[in-house]
């Protein structure tokens, strides 16, 4: 008969041996202990290895609308910019918050992409490999829980919430799939169990008998993903409480806004203290090919308080400096302006942006013409945009992996980090 | 009486320098003015009789630096008001002389582009130029901090009520630009109307997202004395975006329209009893893709409707019958939309800003 695994098992030792703790917002939390404590979990993160939150803006968020704003040109719309902390760096009017964190941002404006499209933009943009190769590539947020990510931890190593990425852990297999939570943060109605604790505990514990009984004689792989599948679900039933902002949002939704986002980026900065290697959180509302502004207006009244509030909340932590923080979305949109107040997809010079952990902050890289049609100059590929994250959360972006026989890389042949945007 | 079942098209004005995004004609002159996308206002002086030659634009008034959303003009002709996304509400003076000249091509865009498709084949229309005086003088309402996005002027010219994307509404005294109320909407203040009487307001508020929980449509009467909401339609119009609202000249029926592409595929008209609030009807059918404007004849008995269809609508208000449809849909996904429409004094002409570059003028014989 095979050991059980038994509660406390996969938690982080030494978060366990410090006991339950009383979080910074007072929440009692016994199964995580010195976890839920700032402090503790800051440092606790910091010897982890580095962390990544994606901030996922579907549709395709406006470079011009954003970040790369052309005042004064016919492709300039009628939002105007405001200038940010950083020198060179002008930012539109609707991002004052994220203007006064200017400094902790490295904004690409020269994104040069290959999809197009929806689907294939986000397979791309989360992968770094064109959607129609035979090869199922994982997402960033897999390969990140593969490297950067324990797999014995109570917590899920890729979680997302909203509309996100399309091609789950590819190559990598299920122990890499995402853990998917409401696009408010809020896990599902599965994690709430249906039995008394007693009661699940002897189910669970029956469960494991048997299949620890039926395990000696069936070795195939499927049997064992569904046991370990089963482990996880338990485990993370265990950590739940690291889920439940409820005690938290009423004086944080200050800082973050009070939208589904604000919420989700409050999650993902309690996740990945908690440990959680990745998280991606999407913001939905860009692919305005009608009513761009107002569309843009709106979602920036969400995005400027969220994602300075996470930035600025990561930082005051001690977690920034080992925490990833990219903002980005699968296409940019046209300079021009179409007949319906929208803007279409665009792919030949876009804006990312990527701050905390590993990179230089307060720059701009790249550049793209007076009117934003085409990058002026270092444009940046979806392999070079990858292999700089990569390399800023510490993982070989030409690590090598197998798929039956044939060699598969994390980025495609030629990518090259941007060294200007590392530390 | 003009015959509004009979509309001729009088003439098309150019002007491509952005979208023309409002228009109004200037009390009972011969005036017509339009606002454009980037803030431009341009004036024309139009013939007394439709045909011939477009007229060409007499007037510039410089001051917004951001889109003109809407003009209105006082009766008496003697003041241009126009709301802008640069947060400024400007009176404009009609008697003000020019302090300068500039001349201006008037499809300078057109050209632009067959410039730049020449090699594929495009033929460069020959240039439009006009000259224009330049007036620099006005004065602004500027206690709004957002977008102005909306903007009515009463029928004696007195009293002015304003909108924007802050929430915000406002009414002022035009003359002495005193502000009499404002209030706060929970959205951004869309749809916006001032009763004739002056005692109620009705606002259609949106905050437009999408998919996301935060998306925020509502439809309130407000009384237009003390600020405070007096019926809330929201549940009618449940997640309606409502773009434009207006009362009859007799104050006993409202419309209201419903706008916004990603809103829904049909921007109908409904018509109201504003003491209760209740439906008397519907008209159809809506306009495809969203409403953007609507005005009441001066007759009181019909209403023009304009949308993203690029069609304007004239309705028989009393038995909600279509009398006629002026101009037609430029169909398929990527077309222009007519931004605003406004009748003459003498409800013989119709005016509409066009998103293609120009204002269309529209007679009615009588």
């Amino acid at each position: 008969m095979k050991p059980f695994c038994r509660t406390g098992d996969h938690l982080s030792r030494r978060a366990f041996l410090k006991g339950a703790a009383v979080s910074g917002g007072g929440l009692v939390l016994p199964n995580w202990g010195g976890l839920a404590h700032a402090k503790t979990a800051a440092e606790i993160a910091t010897k982890a290895k580095k962390r990544c939150i994606l901030l996922w803006m579907n549709g395709g968020a406006s470079q011009i609308d954003t970040f790369d704003m052309k005042p004064g040109r016919t492709t300039g719309g009628p939002f105007r910019p405001i200038q940010s902390k950083v020198t060179g760096l002008q930012v539109c009017e609707y991002l004052p918050k994220v203007a006064a964190v200017a400094d902790k941002l490295a904004v690409i404006r020269s994104m040069q992409t290959h999809s197009p499209d929806h689907p294939d933009g986000i397979y791309h943009m989360h992968t770094c490999y064109k959607m129609s190769e035979r090869t199922p590539h994982p997402e960033l947020g897999a390969v990140i829980a593969k490297y950067n990510g324990d797999l014995g931890s109570d917590l899920p190593t890729f979680v997302r919430m909203g509309s996100c990425g399309n091609a789950g852990s590819g190559y990598l297999g299920p122990a890499h799939e995402p853990f998917s939570l409401g696009r408010d943060g809020k896990l599902g109605s599965f994690s709430t169990p249906y039995l008394a604790d007693d009661a699940e505990k002897k189910r669970a514990d029956l469960f494991r008998f048997v299949e620890s009984e039926f395990a000696v004689d069936h070795k195939a792989e499927p049997f064992a993903s569904h046991r370990t599948a089963k482990e996880r679900a338990w485990r993370l039933l265990r950590a739940k409480a690291v889920f439940d902002i409820s005690k938290e949002w009423p004086t944080a939704k200050e800082r973050y806004g009070d939208s589904d986002f604000g919420r989700g980026c409050l999650m993902a900065r309690k996740l990945v203290e908690a440990g959680v290697p990745f998280v991606e959180v999407g913001q939905e509302n860009y692919d305005s090919h009608a009513d761009n502004f107002v569309c843009h207006k709106a979602n920036m009244q969400l995005l400027d308080p969220a994602y300075s509030g996470l930035l600025t909340d990561l930082s005051e932590r001690g977690l920034l400096k080992d925490t990833l923080v990219i903002w980005m979305g699968e296409v940019g949109r046209t300079p021009g302006i179409n007949n319906r107040a929208g803007r279409d997809h665009f792919i030949r010079a876009w804006t990312t942006v990527l701050a905390g952990g590993g990179i230089v902050g307060g720059q701009v890289y790249g550049s793209t013409d007076a009117d934003g049609k085409d990058v002026k100059e270092n444009p940046v590929s979806e392999g070079d945009l990858f292999a700089t994250i990569y390399k800023a959360l510490g993982i070989n972006h030409r690590a090598k992996h197998l798929t039956g026989v044939r060699p598969v890389w994390l980025t495609p042949e030629g990518s090259q980090p941007v060294k200007e945007l590392l530390g | 009486m003009p015959d509004l079942t009979k509309p001729t098209q009088a003439w098309t004005l150019t002007w491509d320098a952005d979208w023309v995004t409002s228009v109004a004609f200037i009390g009972a002159t011969r005036k017509v003015a339009a606002g454009n996308n980037l803030g431009g206002i341009l004036v024309w002086d139009l013939p007394e009789k439709p045909g011939g030659d477009a007229p060409k634009p007499t007037l510039r008034l410089d001051g917004h630096t951001n889109c003109v959303s809407k003009l209105a003009a006082t009766p008496d002709g003697k003041t241009l008001l126009s709301a802008s996304y640069d947060h400024t509400v400007r009176l404009w003076d009609t008697s003000t002389a020019p302090t300068g000249e500039e001349k201006l091509v008037l499809n300078a865009m057109a050209i632009a582009d067959a410039e730049r498709r020449k090699n594929n084949g495009a033929k460069v229309p020959p240039a439009m130029p006009a000259t224009v005086g330049v007036v620099k003088a006005s004065t602004a309402f500027e206690a709004h901090k957002e977008w102005v996005v909306n903007l009515e002027l009463t029928r004696d010219g007195k009293t002015v009520i304003t909108g924007d994307d802050g929430g915000h509404v406002i009414i002022w005294d035009r003359e002495s630009k005193a502000i009499q109320k404002r209030w706060q909407v929970k959205g951004w203040a869309y749809a916006l109307a001032l009763s004739p009487d002056k005692k109620q307001a009705c606002v259609g508020e949106r905050f437009p997202l999408v998919f996301d929980g935060g998306r925020h449509a509502a439809i309130k009467l407000w009384d237009a004395s003390t600020g405070e909401a007096t019926k809330d339609l929201s549940a009618e119009f449940k997640g309606m975006h409502m773009a434009a609202a207006a009362y009859s000249l007799d104050g006993k029926v409202l419309a209201v329209g419903r706008g916004g592409e990603s809103d829904g595929g049909s921007g109908s008209v409904t018509l109201l009893d504003p003491t209760n609030g209740k439906k008397i009807k519907a008209l159809t059918p809506g306009h495809i893709s969203g409403l953007t404007d609507m005005a009441f004849h001066p007759d009181g008995k019909h209403l023009a409707s304009a949308g993203r269809d690029t069609i304007v609508r004239i309705w028989e208000v009393a038995t909600g019958k279509l009398v006629s449809e002026v101009g037609k849909s430029r169909g398929g996904q990527f077309k222009d939309w007519i931004h605003a429409v406004s009748w003459s004094a003498d409800g013989a002409w119709l005016a509409a800003a066009d998103m293609a570059g120009a204002v269309q003028v529209w007679h009615f014989a009588g």
